[in-house]
This record gives structure tokens, C-alpha cells and sequence, in this order.
């Protein structure tokens, strides 16, 4: 989608004609970013900026309304994002390791992509598979009970599809 | 009304408010941290909690609204404990770093603190670690002092309508910070400082100056707009050290914008003069008051003797207070027997003042910078009150947030462009021919009282001249669309009231005298009273220095004004300057220099060395506006007194002892010892004039271009304001120097491309009276074919191509651009 051929009016839908403007723009944020989202795979500055413009919305308003939500991103993200599981049982099952493991080798901290983008390091709270734990995903595939004979099939697993 | 109690007082109050508005109303006092009467409730400390009867719950008082029979208690042990927790629950995450910081003593959370706070807190988690954010000229930011109230983030984008702040992130590790966490870039006008309760944001000037406990504090009248605000200003030792703006103060109820708040420091610029200079073979030397004033009284005498009283010439200035220009009137009256006075309001307030003179019959016009509140329809004229007035501004933005449909038509993206409800995006300089149009199209549409209007003087002769104003000419004159010009002449016919305004002054070059008078024609035409006009006078005594008689019309006939004083050698062969820098802020300023230059004596009174008085054969040392007593009148025709704050510099004085001095040494006894000496004089002579008349008359104006771009000059020039200056005098403070230091031109990226032009690189700008050099902006604000720049700076000599516009027109500049090599 281009920024520029944003419909407010079209996007926020009939609550349109019953909020001000100004609540019609700051509506349709969310719609925005996650179509932004989608075709550059993050929310970069200048567009977040044309947006902006777009909407006379000041940036800091859209940039504060973007911040608050952790599935928004301000950089470019890898081809695979890497997401470790932090919650009770896998925190318990030793998911520390795994996510020091990981920084490790790939040179990353988490929440960072390695330079040639071809992977994101991240924690998140739950997966929902506690009995498989400690776990990770790759994109949409999960990898559990990561022990050390595990971690490495993940480590290949993650250079694997870089190729 | 709405009857409630409130501890044990029974009140009756509007319906609708906030049980805080209220309890205020009536005197009761309930502690908050994140309310502000200037913006929408926001419920975020919960200290203002209270209790309610027949209620479990605590009510936030901000947020909730009063209902009948309520009963309300505002201090009960209960909501003692509850604010103890809330403040302990705060004070986990602020630094407990009073002694080094600048807001102690002045704290909204220090002083919340001190009334119920404990000694210890029960909790305990790791402070914000971030180190102050410092790179901004004027503002600092110190996060872990933030207690995350957001007032500041409101305040920036509901009430200034600029939104450089934003709550980035969420839970604790939230912080106050533009987006990106970049620099601060915003209008500093520091009003975060202010309504910050604690000390996360701090004005970097007054950084480490002085505790708040040793300032003394006093209010005055701001020097800089017409608006006319009052300024708190803080000092210590004999030093102003700050200005800020007190909630409910003044004509701007505690507003202030950056100038006013930043800019007061030009007082302390390095060029003040501090004693007399008398020119001699070619260079200054410094002089007694006695040899100056003898040298400037026998040169006078000898310029009557040989070519008569009326070979003598004075200039008053917006800057001086009414008793310094009345001053400069007598003088000239009694003592020399001249009438040749004027003032920069000859670029600006009296070519309204003449245009509404002839529409309304009124010598004097006002404003009143509440009068956009409740209007339904605001047009703004190519002007950019947010920059020139922006106090008055703020009550524009507050109208269209309250429901007025704002139009603006400019040539230029301003912050009311931004916010306004429509954009006319039209070719600078074209109001007449907009206006035109837009009457045409209600003409022919009837959207006005035939009746009552077709008796008015002039109809006949205003209807037939608009006959070539259709709406496709003038499409193609504005460069605004047929449609949207017919739609919006309907919005403004059809409105249930309306507010036009514009601005005029010798700093813009796109409106004259003809704007005026085409916008009184559609006042008449709407059937609207002269109020529906709205036009500041520019700075902060330009109202006063013409109530004063500054101006050639106040006397006799056959006085010379300022187009032949300054533009017409030989015209004058003694010129008294007082307060004013015709070579650095007047158009065409070459032409100037030649007059000044060809004087026999040129006088110069004021408070720095300027360009213009780097001409003169004596220099005058005056005190500024924050070194003597007196008053100023405001846009409003309100008259504020200013104080003496500081000690003058060296051995100035304030503008009207300098001139009475001077009619003793002339051997005039002019009977004033003092200032109440002044003030009783200014009373007995000077009358006010009406402010109401049933005066109507259509006068006809024809749209003409300024100076139309051709082959060798491709572009228009435009002059206007920027926000962080006013005039010449705000370039001397340093705090406002830091944000914009130096003239620049702006210029469209096609043009750029077009001339070879990169962003920060230096071109040349010529025009058919002289050459400057400028610092280059690419940027999309300005639309092609147009250059914008501003006049302010000394050394940006702007002024060196532009012409004075006599004849009422607009007088915008055609130019031709070349890059710099090297």
C-alpha cells in the first residue's frame, strides 16, 4: 500500500461519522501500520513520516501510538525471526541458556538482527506448549525440548534456511 | 446549575464541569499533578481523588463530572492515605536529586510531597537511568525525573498544536521524547517547561543560574508582539535571569511563546552602547551627555537657521514606550517645530488603519484576541499568525478545536495550514484577486442582503469593478480551483458569524493596503461589523506609538512621512532616529543608506550599535524596555505598564529623559520632571479615539501583481517571519540565536534542481535593487517558483532587495538565484 493513496474515511468505516477528524485519523493508525508492516516488513521512518503528512498528524503522536505495541518494528527484521520463550516453565526448563546460546553464536543480543538480515533474536512471554518446554519458534515452526544436543539441531536449523 | 456540597460548602455550579473545576470555583483546593485548565481531562496521577457519598469508589475529580445532590469530601484521612500511597508509588521511579535540580522550590511534586508524603516508601525498584537529553538549544530533558503526567505531550499537541512530544513506549520504561527519540526540533516556546510539575523539563538557559527561593520575580509587558503578554520575569542580583508565563497572568492567561520566554536576553547583548558616540573624521569617539547633546542642539539649531523647521525629520519606534514617543512628538512639536514624524507602522499598522478609516470611518482599530473563539467560520488571510502573534494564534487553534471551521488560504504550509479545517494553496500576493473572486461569486449568488447593502456608498461602482472577477480569471490569478473557490465564498457567505484575518507589516511583503480594503469590502459586503475584521498591529507599542502621534497625519497636512525621509534624498537635512533600524528592517535599503547618508546630522537613539547607527554622527545610549518604567498598548488598545527591572548599562537612559534633556540644552524648558510628569501630559493631550461608527463605504480594488517574474528575474521573493524572531531586536538575544542564528532561503526542490541548487550550500539573490548571498533550504513548504526568507538578521541584508510598496499593493519581489561555487 502506498501511504499516499491512504483512505481514512474508507478505512475507519461507519465509527467515522460518529468520531471527530482528528480521533478518525489517530483510528486508522493501527490499519496503517500493519499494512505498512506487511509490504516493507517494518515500519520505517520516512514513511512513518509521509504518513504524517498524510494525516497532518504530528510524528510523535504516531510514533508514541507505534512504540506502545511490541509487534511494530522500527528496523528492518531478519528473514527468520528466531523467538525464544521466556514464561514460567521454560524460564524453569532453562530457556536462558537457550537464548545465551543463541546470542552467542549468531553475535546478536536479543531483540536484534544480524547484519546481513537474515535473522531476528527475540523473547516472547508464552508460546502455549509449556509441556514442550523449554521452546522456540522459527517463524511459524516449533522447535521444543531444546537441550544441548537440540540447541545445535536449532542453531543448524536457523544457517540451514538462511541459504 | 447544579447544586451540589463540596466538604460541607453548598455550591451551585454550571452542569457539566469536573468536580475539580468546581471545588476551584469555589476556592477549595484539591492537590493535582496532571491537570491543566488549558487541556481536555486525563486522569493520570490520581491525586486529585475524592470521596463521594454514597459512593464505594474514590472519584478522580478531574475526570468526573458533577451530578446533582452529590456530596463531596476533598480531605478525609482515607484520601490522605490514598495520596500518600499514590505519591510513594511515584516517588519509586523519581530521583530524589532536589539539590541539583532547578525546578526544587518550585515543584508541583516537591511540593505534593512535602504536604503528604512520608519519610520512607515501602517499595522498591531501580530507577530510569538515562542520562539528561541535552542536545536541544533551548529544552532539556531529564527522564527520570518524569513522573509520566503527560501534561507536557498535551500541552505540545492540543493546546500549541505542534506535537514534538510523544509518551514513547509503554509501562515503566515509558519516556517523554520526540519520535525517533531525535533531537527536540520544535517551535520552542517552552511552554513543557512550565507545566511540567517536576524537573524533567528544564530550560537550558536558566540551567544552574539560580535556586527558585532567590529569584525575584516581577511582571511586565513582553517587548517583542502585539499580543501584549505578560512576562514573569526571575531575577537575581540585578540580573533577569528567566521569563515564564503564570497560569492566569495577563492578556495571555500564562501563555507565552519562544520569544517571549527565551528572548528577553537581547538586554544583555554584547553591543549595548553605554555612552554617547560623536562621529569625528569618520569615526566614533565616546562623549559626555553634555557634549552630545550640545553638539546635536547646536547642529540643530544651525539646520533651522539655514533651512527651516521643516528640513528636520524624526522617527519613532514600536519598541519605546508611550512616554518615550510622546516625548519624541513634544519634542518635535515644541522645540524644533516639525511635524515630520513616522514610525514603521507606515509599513504596516497604518496602512490597515487608512484602509479602515476609509470602509469604517474609524481612526483607530483593535482586536480582541478572543474573538475567534465561538466563530463559525475563521478565514485566514495569507498570514501567519501563529509566527507574527502566536498568543493570538493559540486562540485560533482553540476555536477549530472547538468546532470553528478554519480557512486559511496562503502560499505557504504554516502551522494554521496544517491544522485547518480547508487549505487554499494560492499564489503569494494574490489576496486582492482571491477576495475579488470570492465577492464576485456571493454577488452573483445572492448570498448577502441586497437590500440594506445596495445603499451602502459605493456599491454601484465596487459591483460593476468585480465584473472580471469570475471565477476562472481568478483561478487562474490565485492559482485555487473553481470549486474551491465557490465553496468557500458559500462557507463564509452562509456562515452564522465569521472572523477574517491577516496581518500587515514592513516584515511581509505579500499584502498592502489594497488586502484591507478588499477584506472591509467583504465585511460590508456580509453585512458583518468592522469586529468581523481582526487585523494586529504588529509589535508591542506599534499601537501606541501611533496613538501616540507618530505619524505624519496627526497634525498638520503637508508633512513628509517616511517614503520621503528615508527613500527621497534632500528631502530632509536632519533626521532624530529613536529605537529603529530602518537599514536592517526597512525595504530597499540601499536607498536608504544613500538618504541617511546624505544628511547633514543623523541622530540615532537606541540600545545596541545597529546598522543604522553605524551611519550616524551621534549615537545616543537609550535603556531597553526591562531598564525603565512606562507603558505599552497592546493589538488590543489595552494599555499595560512595564517596569524598570534592571539597571541600565553604563550611563543610558530611558528614551523620554534623553529627549527632555535634550529640549534644555536647546534652551526649550519643557515643564516634565518625571514619568508621572509624561503620563499626566500624554492624558491631557492625547484623546481617545471612537471605537464604533456606522461609517460604511465599498472601496474599489483592483488586483496588481508586485513585481511580476520575467526572463531575467524567474522568481518571486517572499518575506515573512520566522517564529523564533520579531523585528531586528530579538537577533541580539543569544538564546533565541541558537535556534535560528542566520537568514536563509527557502526554496522548492523542483526550483533547486532547476538552478542547480543543493540543500546547505550558498547562493547569490539578485534583484533589480541589489545582490545578497543566502544560505540555501531545500524544502517542500514553499511552491515552486517562490523563495521565501525572513528579514530579521542584520547580515542577512534581505532588505537590499526589496522596495517599499506605496501605492497599497502587495509588493513582492521578482529574483534571480545562481548557486555558489567553491
Amino acid at each position: 500500500m502506498r501511504v499516499e493513496d491512504l483512505d481514512v474515511n474508507e478505512m475507519i468505516g461507519d465509527v467515522g461519522k460518529i468520531i471527530c477528524e482528528h480521533d478518525r485519523k489517530k483510528g486508522v493508525l493501527i490499519h496503517a501500520f500493519q499494512k505498512i508492516q506487511q509490504d516493507y516488513g517494518y515500519l520505517p521512518g520516512e514513511v512513518l513520516m509521509t504518513l504524517s503528512k498524510k494525516l497532518s498528524l504530528p510524528l510523535a503522536e504516531i510514533y508514541s501510538v507505534a512504540s506502545f505495541y511490541k509487534q511494530f518494528h522500527f528496523s528492518p527484521r531478519g528473514k527468520k525471526v528466531v523467538r525464544v520463550c521466556m514464561g514460567t516453565a521454560c524460564h524453569v526448563r532453562g530457556a536462558k541458556n537457550v537464548l545465551n546460546a543463541l546470542e552467542d553464536e549468531f553475535g546478536i543480543k536479543q531483540g536484534e538482527t544480524t547484519d546481513d538480515l537474515a535473522m531476528t533474536l527475540e523473547t516472547v512471554g508464552c508460546v502455549g506448549c509449556c509441556g514442550l518446554a523449554p521452546v522456540a519458534t522459527i517463524n511459524e515452526d516449533v522447535v521444543g525440548d531444546i537441550g544441548k544436543k537440540k540447541l545445535e539441531l536449532l542453531v543448524k536449523a536457523i544457517k540451514e534456511e538462511e541459504k | 446549575m447544579v447544586e451540589l456540597t463540596i466538604d460541607g460548602k453548598k455550591v451551585s455550579v454550571e452542569d457539566g464541569i469536573t468536580i475539580l473545576k468546581a471545588a476551584q470555583m469555589n476556592g477549595i483546593k484539591i492537590p493535582n499533578m496532571c491537570y491543566d485548565k488549558r487541556l481536555r481531562p486525563y486522569g493520570a496521577c490520581r491525586l486529585c481523588v475524592v470521596e463521594a457519598e454514597k459512593q464505594p469508589r474514590l472519584l478522580a475529580s478531574c475526570s468526573t463530572p458533577v451530578a446533582p445532590g452529590m456530596v463531596i469530601l476533598t480531605d478525609t484521612p482515607k484520601l490522605r492515605k490514598v495520596r500518600q500511597t499514590v505519591l510513594e508509588l511515584m516517588l519509586i521511579h523519581h530521583p530524589l536529586d532536589c539539590p541539583i535540580c532547578d525546578k526544587a522550590g518550585e515543584c508541583d511534586l516537591q511540593d505534593v510531597a512535602y504536604e503528604y508524603g512520608k519519610p520512607e516508601g515501602r517499595f522498591i525498584r531501580h530507577r530510569k537511568a538515562m542520562p539528561p537529553d541535552v542536545r536541544g538549544p533551548l529544552v532539556e530533558l531529564t527522564a527520570n525525573r518524569c513522573i509520566l503526567c503527560g501534561k507536557c505531550v498535551r500541552i505540545c499537541s492540543e493546546h500549541q498544536g505542534r506535537g514534538a512530544l510523544g509518551l514513547i513506549g509503554r509501562g515503566f520504561p515509558t519516556v517523554v521524547q520526540p519520535a525517533f527519540g531525535e533531537i527536540l526540533e520544535c517551535d520552542y516556546c517552552g511552554q513543557c517547561i512550565d507545566i511540567c510539575p517536576t524537573g524533567a523539563l528544564l530550560s537550558k538557559p536558566f540551567k544552574f543560574q539560580a535556586r527558585a527561593w532567590f529569584l525575584e520575580e516581577k511582571d511586565t509587558i513582553c517587548p517583542f508582539c502585539g499580543c501584549g503578554c505578560t512576562l514573569t520575569l526571575g531575577t537575581r542580583e540585578g540580573n533577569v535571569l528567566r521569563s515564564r508565563g503564570k497560569e492566569d497572568n495577563g492578556r495571555s492567561e500564562g501563555n507565552l511563546c519562544g520569544r517571549g520566554r527565551f528572548g528577553f536576553d537581547y538586554i544583555y547583548s554584547d553591543n549595548r552602547l553605554k555612552t554617547p558616540l560623536i562621529r569625528k573624521n569618520g569615526a566614533f569617539v565616546q562623549a559626555t551627555w553634555d557634549e552630545a547633546l550640545m553638539h546635536i542642539s547646536d547642529s540643530l539649531k544651525y539646520i533651522i537657521n539655514s533651512y527651516g523647521k521643516d528640513s528636520v525629520g524624526a522617527i519613532g519606534s514600536h519598541r519605546c514606550t508611550n512616554e518615550d514617543n510622546f516625548m519624541l512628538r513634544k519634542f518635535m512639536v515644541s522645540v524644533i517645530g516639525s511635524h515630520n514624524m513616522d514610525s514603521s507602522a507606515a509599513f504596516g499598522y497604518s496602512k490597515v488603519q487608512k484602509a479602515l478609516d476609509m470602509a469604517f470611518g474609524l481612526k483607530t482599530h483593535s482586536i480582541n484576541m478572543k474573538s475567534p473563539l465561538g466563530k463559525d467560520v475563521i478565514f485566514i488571510l495569507e498570514s501567519d499568525i501563529s509566527i507574527t502573534h502566536p498568543v493570538f494564534g493559540l486562540n485560533i487553534l482553540q476555536a477549530k478545536r472547538e468546532g470553528s471551521q478554519l480557512i486559511v488560504a496562503d502560499s505557504r504550509d504554516t502551522k494554521l495550514t496544517r491544522h485547518s479545517s480547508n487549505y487554499l494553496k494560492m499564489r503569494q500576493g494574490t489576496s486582492v484577486a482571491l477576495l475579488n473572486g470570492m465577492m464576485k461569486i456571493i454577488l452573483d449568488k445572492g448570498l448577502f442582503n441586497r437590500e440594506i447593502v445596495s445603499k451602502t456608498q459605493g456599491f454601484t461602482e465596487f459591483e460593476t469593478s468585480l465584473a472580471e472577477y469570475t471565477p476562472g480569471k481568478v483561478s487562474k490569478m490565485t492559482g485555487i480551483s473553481e470549486e474551491e473557490l465557490v465553496s468557500t465564498a458559500e462557507t463564509i457567505a452562509k456562515a452564522k458569524n465569521r472572523m477574517i484575518s491577516l496581518t500587515v507589516s514592513a516584515t511581509e511583503n505579500t499584502k498592502g493596503m489594497d488586502t484591507v480594503l478588499a477584506a472591509s469590502n467583504l465585511v460590508i459586503l456580509l453585512g458583518e461589523d468592522i469586529d468581523a475584521l481582526q487585523i494586529p498591529a504588529e509589535y508591542a507599542n506599534t499601537y501606541g506609538t501611533y496613538k501616540m502621534g507618530i505619524r505624519p497625519d496627526a497634525g498638520k497636512t503637508d508633512v513628509k512621512d517616511i517614503f520621503d525621509m528615508l527613500y527621497e534624498t534632500n528631502s530632509l537635512n536632519a533626521l532624530y532616529i529613536m529605537g529603529e533600524d530602518p537599514v536592517s528592517t526597512f525595504p530597499y535599503n540601499s536607498k536608504i543608506m544613500r538618504t541617511l547618508k546624505s544628511l547633514e546630522l543623523l541622530v540615532v537613539q537606541d540600545i545596541a550599535l545597529t546598522e543604522t547607527a553605524k551611519l550616524a554622527h551621534v549615537v545616543l545610549p537609550a535603556s531597553s524596555w526591562a531598564e525603565k518604567d512606562g507603558t505599552f498598548v497592546n493589538a488590543e488598545g489595552i494599555e499595560q505598564k512595564i517596569h524598570r527591572i534592571v539597571d541600565a548599562p553604563g550611563q543610558s537612559l530611558p528614551d523620554w529623559q534623553i529627549l527632555r534633556n535634550l529640549s534644555l540644552s536647546m534652551g526649550k524648558e519643557i515643564a516634565i520632571r518625571n514619568i508621572e510628569g509624561v503620563s499626566e501630559e500624554i492624558k491631557k493631550t492625547i484623546r481617545e479615539d471612537q471605537k464604533t461608527s456606522d461609517k460604511r463605504v465599498f472601496n474599489t480594488v483592483s488586483y496588481s501583481a508586485g513585481e511580476e517574474p520575467d526572463m531575467e528575474y524567474p522568481l518571486s521573493l517572499v518575506t515573512r517571519d520566522v517564529l523564533q524572531h520579531s523585528g531586528s531586536m530579538s537577533t541580539r538575544s543569544k538564546a533565541l540565536d541558537l535556534v535560528v542564528s542566520e537568514a536563509f532561503l527557502e526554496i522548492n526542490e523542483d526550483d533547486a534542481r532547476k538552478f542547480g541548487i543543493s540543500d546547505n550550500s550558498h547562493v547569490k539573490i539578485t534583484s533589480r535593487r541589489g545582490t545578497i548571498y543566502l544560505k540555501a533550504k531545500v524544502t517542500d513548504t514553499v511552491q515552486p517558483g517562490t523563495v521565501f526568507t525572513s528579514m530579521h538578521f542584520p547580515h542577512g541584508r534581505v532588505n537590499a532587495l526589496t522596495y517599499p510598496s506605496e501605492n497599497g499593493a502587495a509588493g513582492t519581489d521578482a529574483v534571480k538565484i545562481e548557486s555558489v561555487k567553491g
